[in-house]
C-alpha cells in the first residue's frame, strides 16, 4: 500500500471524527442525526460534477466519431455519477425518515434526484442494448447530451420554482447558514471525496482500457493469425453430411 | 445527385411517412386504440368520483405520455425492420429526416391528444375553464414529446430489444415535461385559474424549442453510422 492511500484513509477517519465532534445542529428533530449532512451534501455536489463531466466527455465522443478511449471516460464519469447519486439518495432517505418521519416525501429535490437516477439507468440500459462498440459509444453519447437538458431543469430549475415547496433547507445553505465546524467539515469532505472520486474515475478508465486490450487479444487468438488474410478456403462436401 | 432544398427534403420525408402510414394503418390503429383504452381505463378506475384538477391533469398527461412512447419510436424501428433505412440515408440529409419524421410524430401526437382529451372530458365530467392554456400547453407538450421520442427511436433503432428499450430510455427524459404539463393543465381545470399556467406553457414550449434545436444535431451524429 503506498503512502497516498494511507494519507487518504487517515483523512477519511479524521473528517469522520471531526464531524462527530461538531456540536449538534439546531432546528432539527434529531439534532445528532443532522450530521448526515456532512456526507449527503458533498455527495450531491460530486454527482453533479460527474454528470457534467459525463456530458463533456460525451461531446468529445461525438467529435471523435466514437473513439473507444474517449468513450471509456464518458462511461466512467456516468458510472461515478450514478454511484454518488445512489449514495446521496440513500443518505437522503435515511435522513428523511428521521427528520420528516417518512422514507419518501415527494420533496422536489428528492424527486429530482430520483429522475436523474432514472436517466442514468436509461443511459446504461441503452449501452447494454447495443453490441457494436462504436455505435454504442456514439448513441449513448447522444443520449447523454440530450439528457443534459432535463438534468439541468431537474437539478437547478424545478426545486427553485416559486410554486414548488421544498422541505430541503436550500436557503439556509445558499444564504450562508452553514457556519463553523459544519461548514468546514462539509468543505473538507467535499474536497476529500472529490479526490477519491477522481481516483476511482481514473481506475475505472484504466480497467476499461485493460478490458479492451484483452478483448482485442482474445479476438486475435480466436483468429489464430490464420484468418481471411491467408486466403485459404477449405472445400466442404455437402453430400457427406447426409 | 440533384440538389434539393431543406424544405423539399423535409416535406418529402413527411409525405413518405404519411403515405406509408396510410398504406398500413397499423401504427395509427395501435396508437389510437392504446390512447382510447387508456382513457377508458383511467375513467373507469375513477368509478364516477369527482376528480380534482391536479389528479385529472396528471391522468391526462400520463395517457398522452404512454401513447407517445408506444407510437412514436415506430417511425425508426420500422425502417430497420423493413430494411429501408439505408435507402433513406442515401435519399435525404439527416437533419431533414429528423424534421420530417418528427413533424409526422407531432401531427400524430396532436391528433391522439385531441381524441384523448375529448374522451376524457366526456367520460369523467371534468370541466375545462382555461381552453387557451389547455390547448397551448398540450400542443407544446406534444411538440417536445415528438422531438424527444423521435430522437430516442433513432438511438435504439439498431439495438437489441429495441421496441421496449425505446420507451424505457425516452420516459426518464420526459418526466420533467410531465411536471410542467401537469402544472399548466391544472390551472386550466380550476375555475379560479390558479397562477403559474402561462409560465408552465412557456416552459413547455421552451423545452420543445430546446429539444428541436439540439435533436437534429444529435440525430445527425448517429444516423449515418
Amino acid at each position: 500500500m503506498n503512502i497516498g492511500k494511507i494519507v487518504v484513509g487517515l483523512a477519511v477517519v479524521g473528517t469522520t471524527i471531526w464531524g462527530f465532534l461538531a456540536p449538534p445542529a439546531q432546528g432539527f428533530m434529531h439534532e445528532d442525526l443532522a450530521r448526515i449532512l456532512f456526507w449527503h451534501l458533498p455527495y450531491a455536489f460530486i454527482t453533479v460534477i460527474f454528470l457534467f463531466a459525463g456530458a463533456w466527455q460525451s461531446i468529445k465522443v461525438l467529435r471523435s466519431a466514437g473513439q473507444p478511449t474517449v468513450d471509456f471516460r464518458a462511461e466512467a464519469a456516468n458510472e461515478l455519477a450514478m454511484l454518488f447519486a445512489l449514495i446521496t439518495m440513500v443518505t437522503g432517505i435515511l435522513f428523511s425518515k428521521a427528520q420528516w418521519n417518512a422514507w419518501w416525501s415527494w420533496d422536489p429535490r428528492q424527486t429530482s434526484f430520483l429522475f436523474v437516477l432514472l436517466i442514468l439507468f436509461a443511459y446504461f440500459a441503452l449501452r447494454a442494448g447495443i453490441s457494436d462498440r462504436v455505435k454504442r459509444a456514439v448513441n449513448s453519447a447522444a443520449y447523454c447530451i440530450a439528457a443534459l437538458l432535463p438534468i439541468l431543469f431537474l437539478i437547478f430549475v424545478l426545486p427553485r420554482l416559486p410554486q414548488v415547496q421544498s422541505l430541503h433547507p436550500s436557503n439556509t445553505i445558499a444564504g450562508g447558514g452553514l457556519k463553523g465546524d459544519y461548514w468546514y467539515v462539509v468543505l473538507a469532505n467535499f474536497v476529500l471525496f472529490t479526490f477519491i472520486a477522481h481516483w476511482l474515475y481514473t481506475m475505472r478508465v484504466k480497467v476499461s482500457h485493460l478490458e479492451w486490450d484483452r478483448e482485442n487479444r482474445d479476438a486475435r487468438m480466436d483468429d489464430g493469425g490464420h484468418g481471411a488474410a491467408t486466403g485459404v478456403v477449405r472445400p466442404l462436401s455437402l453430400s457427406d453430411e447426409n | 445527385m440533384e440538389s434539393s432544398s431543406w424544405s423539399s427534403e423535409i416535406l418529402s420525408v413527411l409525405r413518405k411517412e404519411f403515405v406509408s402510414e396510410m398504406r398500413q394503418k397499423s401504427g395509427l390503429l395501435t396508437a389510437g386504440l392504446f390512447a382510447v383504452v387508456s382513457v377508458v381505463a383511467v375513467a373507469f378506475a375513477s368509478f364516477g368520483n369527482k376528480l380534482t384538477a391536479g389528479f385529472a391533469s396528471g391522468l391526462i398527461w400520463v395517457t398522452v405520455l404512454f401513447t407517445a412512447v408506444v407510437a412514436i419510436p415506430r417511425v425508426f424501428l420500422l425502417e430497420e425492420e423493413q430494411g429501408t433505412g439505408d435507402m433513406l440515408r442515401l435519399s435525404a440529409r439527416p437533419h431533414a429526416v429528423f424534421w420530417g419524421k418528427g413533424l409526422f410524430a407531432f401531427a400524430q401526437l396532436l391528433a391522439g391528444a385531441a381524441v384523448t382529451s375529448l374522451l376524457f372530458f366526456i367520460l369523467t365530467s371534468v370541466a375545462l375553464y382555461g381552453v387557451g392554456i389547455y390547448v397551448l400547453g398540450l400542443a407544446g407538450g406534444c411538440a417536445a414529446l415528438a422531438g424527444a421520442v423521435t430522437l430516442c427511436g433513432a438511438l435504439v433503432a439498431q439495438a437489441a430489444n429495441r421496441a421496449v428499450l425505446a420507451g424505457a430510455i425516452a420516459l426518464p427524459l420526459l418526466l420533467p415535461l410531465i411536471a410542467l404539463g401537469v402544472a399548466g393543465m391544472r390551472t386550466a381545470l380550476e375555475p379560479d385559474g390558479a397562477q403559474g399556467g402561462v409560465e408552465a406553457v412557456l416552459g413547455l414550449w421552451s423545452y420543445a424549442a430546446a429539444v428541436w434545436a439540439i435533436g437534429p444535431h444529435l440525430f445527425a451524429a448517429v444516423w449515418k453510422r
